[in-house]
Order: structure tokens, then sequence, then C-alpha cells
């Protein structure tokens, strides 16, 4: 009991000093502005926000200066202005991102939404920075901004999408492993992934011989945890290639280990031969059916001979076939078939 | 959440980079890669990425991407004709010279189709090598979409590969998507590969449980000898959990159990990520990985740094080391390591110097010094991706 009442303290005491460098304690003295305060109060959006009715796409922000605090703050408890801790100051720099990025006009959301800002501003009260903008799903809420979306007519809303920049928080979101997770959320989504991304920068991993122009091969200087090949993953990627048997092919064809080998000599009969000794004679069969990508990324194409040679049918080896095979192919003509089965052999 | 700041008009980008490498006793490398794009209409978009290298008396070089995008304004129509990667429902990822066609509805409906040639690297060319299919898919009640795709491709006139696809995607809730594909091979009856993910959010949580099924002989081209070893599908099953447990610290944890061709294995790892500013321009990162599939087991450790120095200087240091279980001779411990200190000039200009040091299972002992140069026209930050991360919406 002593011992835990200890651990606790610990990191009580731990955590107190560590909160600046957390992110618990905050450097700067704004906080959230008081919008529920103020709402409770029974004072309406517009009291405050006084030109936001006939707030055009361009020209100023519509937040209120310290003039229509002291309204009704007649005695200021500092002589600092208001702004400088009543509200967070990158709430107002996301409005002037919002004001530059985006299409919007504040007059003809009020008509649709009958002058009730909280339609759209929907968590406004709660006492957090980030829940002031909308979110984009909001938006999602009337008819024509989902046919928007469902058409990918982003500029509609947006300038440009892409040079904007900004990942939206509330769907979308690149999150927890996203590099292994991403394949199978663009597979219903491409088009919508393009609105955003770049065909380089698909390129620059599904593409043909693309390493020299990996993003990564060439940000020595932007160390991160995520991506596949970080660190020292070229010296163990036959490691890594056996602990998940084809998963390379979603970038590699089988010809790329070949075309790195052959430029590393490490290849073939080369000393340097990356197959242990007795190898041929031992447990190639075996490998070859748990990871048949990895064999062709060396002996495929012409170096199937190399198989076929020894391999003949009734040879030694046996059916190499595994259970259930089964093949459209004609066996006598089509390719791999007739390089055993074809006629003459 | 990143804090969000003014994102800067950025139509046209190109970048030049010179990549200075000794690696071991090989001679220094030079790399040059170009990348633009532009769209001088809301409709039109044009984008390229061309690179050329040397390495010692061998100079080389190819087009990753050129490709011209049009797009009826209202999103009824799209084209993408050039050089680019193909990927769309269950179709695996392809680089093609080709076309993409995508017709769309108001009520959801999409229709997509393609064709072209599979590039071959470094200008190389194919005789009767060629891909075409498509995609039919509806997105239904705004919270679903449902795909079916086709692929067929041709290698010297053969086929290679044809495979009928389904995908799907699902957000019935604001706290909860589902995303999930499959490809059968119509060539050699079976799945080639299954994938799904569902996550779900709530405050600082999020967490995925995702699994896949992959069968190698099936995803090789079908007119590879190796391609009729039999079926022997891999299976993974497992779990990503992401904590925000303080406003500049992530923990991110994954774990999943494997069958790899009916050898029971697991992998998993930790990491922890510590912003040292509320715009992430340094941070701390821990990272601990532990794999353990039959014939592969190894644990390694991985630490990250960055910090602002000032005045456009940055400097980051990268450190691993893996402890094999089984060393079989290859070294007991293969540590890596790198530092760089890079600086970035308002006019464009960024200049990056790197030493990399490692002990692998092929060399004992590797160094290398790493020297960057980049020229970014029309840009005042050039980044790897070419753009730059302004916060969220």
């Amino acid at each position: 009991m002593r011992a835990r009442l200890t651990l606790v303290m610990l990191l009580a005491v731990v955590l107190a000093a560590c909160a600046s460098v957390l992110g618990l304690r905050r450097e700067l003295p704004s906080h959230p502005f008081e919008h529920r305060a103020h709402v409770l109060k029974g004072i309406n959006c517009v009291e405050c926000h006084a030109d936001v009715a006939s707030a055009g796409e361009t020209g100023p922000l519509h937040f209120p200066d310290d003039a229509v605090c002291r309204r009704c703050h007649e005695k200021p408890h500092d002589t600092r202005s208001c702004t400088s801790c009543h509200g967070e100051p990158y709430v107002r720099q996301a409005a002037e991102l919002a004001r530059a990025q985006l299409r919007f006009e504040h007059p003809t959301h009020m008509i649709a939404v009958r002058g009730d800002c909280v339609r759209c501003h929907t968590q406004v009260a709660e006492a957090r920075p980030e829940t002031v903008l909308p979110k984009m799903a909001t938006c999602f809420g009337c008819h024509q901004h989902r046919d928007q979306w469902t058409m990918r007519d982003c500029n509609g809303c947006h300038v440009n999408v892409r040079d904007e920049g900004v990942p939206p928080d509330d769907h979308l979101v690149h999150d927890g492993d996203f590099v292994r997770e991403h394949g199978v959320r663009a597979a219903s989504a491409r088009d919508l992934c393009a609105s955003c991304h770049t065909d380089r920068q698909c390129a620059s991993c599904h593409g043909e011989g693309t390493v020299p122009a990996l993003p990564w091969k060439l940000a020595l200087g932007e160390v991160s945890l995520s991506g596949l090949h970080r660190a020292g993953f070229m010296a163990r990627h036959s490691d890594e290639a056996r602990a998940d048997p084809g998963l390379c092919t979603t970038c590699h064809s089988e010809s790329s280990c070949v075309d790195c080998h052959t430029r590393q000599n490490v290849a073939g009969t080369s000393v340097r031969s990356p197959h242990p000794p007795g190898w041929a004679s031992g447990e190639h069969g075996v490998q070859a059916r748990i990871d048949p990508v990895s064999c062709a990324g060396c002996h495929g194409g012409a170096g199937e001979q190399l198989c076929v040679g020894c391999h003949t049918v009734g040879g030694p080896g046996g059916n190499p076939h595994g259970p259930g095979f089964s093949s459209h192919k004609d066996e006598h003509h089509d390719l791999p078939c007739r390089l055993c089965h074809g006629v003459g052999r | 959440m990143g804090l969000p700041s003014l994102a800067e008009a950025d139509p046209l980008r190109l970048r030049g980079d010179a990549l200075a490498e000794t690696q071991g006793s090989s001679s220094p490398t030079g790399l040059i890669v170009l990348q633009g794009e532009d769209a001088p209409r809301s409709w039109v978009g044009v984008e390229g990425l061309v690179w050329a290298g040397a390495r010692s008396s061998t100079v080389t070089g190819d087009v990753l991407v050129l490709a011209v995008r049009v797009r009826e304004p209202h999103g009824y129509t799209e084209a993408r004709v050039g050089r680019f990667v193909l990927a769309t429902g269950a179709v695996h990822p392809v680089q093609i010279d080709g076309a993409h066609l995508i017709a769309r509805a108001p009520w959801g409906s999409v229709v997509e189709t393609f064709g072209g040639l599979p590039v071959a690297p470094r200008f190389g060319a194919r005789s009767y090598d060629w891909i075409a299919g498509g995609r039919v898919a509806q997105t239904v009640a705004s919270v679903g979409t449902l795909g079916v795709s086709y692929v067929q491709r041709r290698e010297d006139g053969e086929i290679s590969n044809e495979e009928l696809g389904v995908d799907l995607a699902t957000a019935p809730a604001k706290w909860l998507d589902v995303a999930a594909f499959g490809a059968y091979d119509v060539t050699s009856p079976g799945l080639a590969e299954a994938r799904a993910s569902a996550a779900v959010r709530w405050t600082d949580w999020r967490v995925e449980l995702f699994g896949s099924q992959m069968s190698p002989g099936r995803l090789l081209p079908a007119t590879s000898l190796f391609s009729v070893l039999g079926d022997m599908a891999s299976q993974t099953v497992g779990a990503t959990v992401r904590w925000r447990a303080a406003p500049r610290l992530d923990l991110l944890a994954s774990g999943a159990g494997q069958d790899v061709a009916g050898g029971l294995g697991s992998n998993g790892w930790v990491r922890a990520t510590l912003r040292l500013d509320d715009r992430g321009a340094g941070s701390l990162g821990l990272e601990v990985r532990r794999v353990d599939v039959p014939g592969v087991q190894w644990t390694g450790v991985r630490a990250i740094g960055a910090v602002p120095l000032g005045k456009g200087f940055r400097y980051s240091s990268e450190i691993e080391i893996v402890v094999p279980d089984n060393p079989d001779g290859r070294g007991v411990a293969w540590p890596w390591g790198l530092s760089a200190l890079s600086w970035r000039s308002l006019s464009g200009w960024e200049v990056t110097g790197a030493l990399e040091a490692s002990s692998t299972p092929q060399q004992r002992y590797e160094a290398d010094a790493l020297v960057r140069l980049t020229y970014a026209l029309g840009s005042a930050t050039p980044g790897p991706q070419g753009g730059q991360y302004t916060g969220s919406r």
C-alpha cells in the first residue's frame, strides 16, 4: 500500500515537472473564449459578432474588439487587451485560414439556418479551442454539400484544397498506423484521396524503379517513426519479407529484387549468394511454397529454367503443385504450364 | 491536432535535388529529381516527376509521373491520361502509360474504366503487355460505398493477372468507419488478397481492428513458374491503439497474430512521440518492436529526435538497434544510426548533411556521408511531399 502511494506520488511529481513539456501547462495566458457563459446570460451571438450577417468572402474578420467587450464589461480587470487572454490566438489564425481558403459567406448560411448559429457551430459552448469552427462533417448536414462531396466537387467550397493542406480531423483521419492502413481505406475512395494527394506521392512508392525518388530517401533530416523502410530496414529486408510473405508485391515487382541484387553483386553464383550452404539440396522447396514471391525476385523469367532443369514431370521433388491446385490455363501452350507440360517435354 | 497556420498558395512547384553519397567503398552517387505541378484552370491539372542519377560510370533515369487530369467542373466526368499510378477498388496499384476515365452521377453511382501499358522501368519496353479493366460503385444513403472491379493484365500476350474485386467503405457513425476489399483470382481460382479495417474514435483514443489474407502465389503474375506452387496463404489479425496521452504526447501500440503458411507467429510495436512545441517543429520518439514468426525472430529499439536550432538550422538524429534471436553468424546485434544537420532558407534553398553508420548482417561496419542540396522554385518552403501541414479541420 505504501509502495503504491509512493509510486502515485512519484508519478504526480513527474507529471507536474513535465507539464509544460507535455503541453499540459499552457505557455500562453490565453484560454478558450467563454461562449457558454455569454449565451447563458442571454446574449445573442450577433450582439458581439455584429458584422457577421453582412460579412462577405473578403474583408476583416468578424471578431469583436475591446470596445465591444467594454459595452458590458465597463471596468476591465486588466489593462491588456481582452483578446490577449480571452480566446485562443490560433482560433483567429484558423479563421484567417478559412477566410483565405474557403468560398464561404455567412449571410447566405444564416438565412439557411434562420439565424441559429449553433446549427453549424454545434460545439461552440464547449470550452475547448478546437470546437469554435464547424467541423467539415457539419457541412454535410445540407444536401448541397453532401452532393458536392459525392461528386468530389471540392472547388464548390475550397479555393484550392491541395494547397490548403489542412486534413479534416473528423473524417478521413490519417491516424494510427496509416501507412499500413491507407490501402484498404483508399480502395473505395481513390478519387477522394486524389483531391489532396498527388500522383507523385503514390508513384514514389508504387511506381516501378522509384527508389531514387522516394521522399524518405531524400528526406535525410525528416526523421519519423512511421514509414516502412526507415532506419536499418535495408539490412534486414529479407527477414521483413519472410515475416509477411507477399507484402512486398504491394509496391515492388519481382524484377525489383534482381535489379538491386545484381547491382550489389548479391546474386546467383557470386560469393555473396543470399542462400545458406546446402540450400539447393535442402529446404528450398518448402520455402518456395511459403514465399514464392521471394524466389521469383531473382529466379523469375529466364531464371525459371534453373527450376525446370531439375524438376521435370516425374522427376525429383514430385508434383510441385499444392493441394487443390487448379488453373484455367492451357497446360500445353500457356506460360508457365508449357515449361513443364509443353509438347516435347 | 497540429496548430493551424496560414497556408501559402503554391500553384507551381519545381524541385531540384542532388544527393552525394559515399557508400562503403562504392563511388559517389548523384541524383537530380525534378517535379512540377500546375493547374492553369480549375478543370485541368498537369503533373510530372522525372529523375536522373549516376553511380560510377552508369547514368540512368526515369519518368515517374507525367499526367494530365481533366475534370468536368461539377465532377460528372474526370479523365487522367499519361503516366500515373492506377489504383482503384481491389485493383492492385500499377504504374501505367494509359488513361483512366471516371463518370459520376449525383445519386452516388460511379463508373470507372482504365487501360494502358504497364511501365517498364528505366525507359524499358515490353511487347504485348497491357492492362485493362473497370469498376462500378454505388454510394448508399451517404453512409457507405460498395464497389465491384475487374482487371485483366497480359504480359507478352498471355494472361498474367485476371481478378474480380469487391470493395466496401462505410462510416455509419461519426465515431466508426469500416473499409474492406477482396480480390479473387480468376486464372487460378481463389482469394488472392483480402483486407479489412474497422476503426472507432472517441476523444483522445482511436482503436483499429484489422485483418488480412494474402496468397503470395496468386499475387505473382500468372505467367510466373512460381505462381503454380500452390496456395499457402498467410493471415493476419490485429489491433492498433492510439492514445493522445497529453497535448504533445502520442502513444501508439499495435499487435497482430499471424498464420504464415501454417506456422503461427506474432508481431507488435509500441511507439511514443513527444512534440517539443505546439507546432511540432521539434520532436522526440521511441519505438520498441518485436517480430516473432517461424524463421524470423528479432527485437528492435529505435529512437528519433529533431530539434530546430534557429536561423533555419535543424538537427535530427535516428538510432536503431536490432537484436536477432538467432544470429546465425550474422552478428549478435545490428545497430544503425544517422545524424543530420539541415539548413533551409526562405528563398527556397535547403542543404542537408548527414552521417550514417551501421553494422549489418551483410557488412560488419559501414559508414556513409550524405549531402543533399535542394532548390525549390516558386515555393518558399520546400518539403518532401511538396506541401505543408498546417493543421486540421
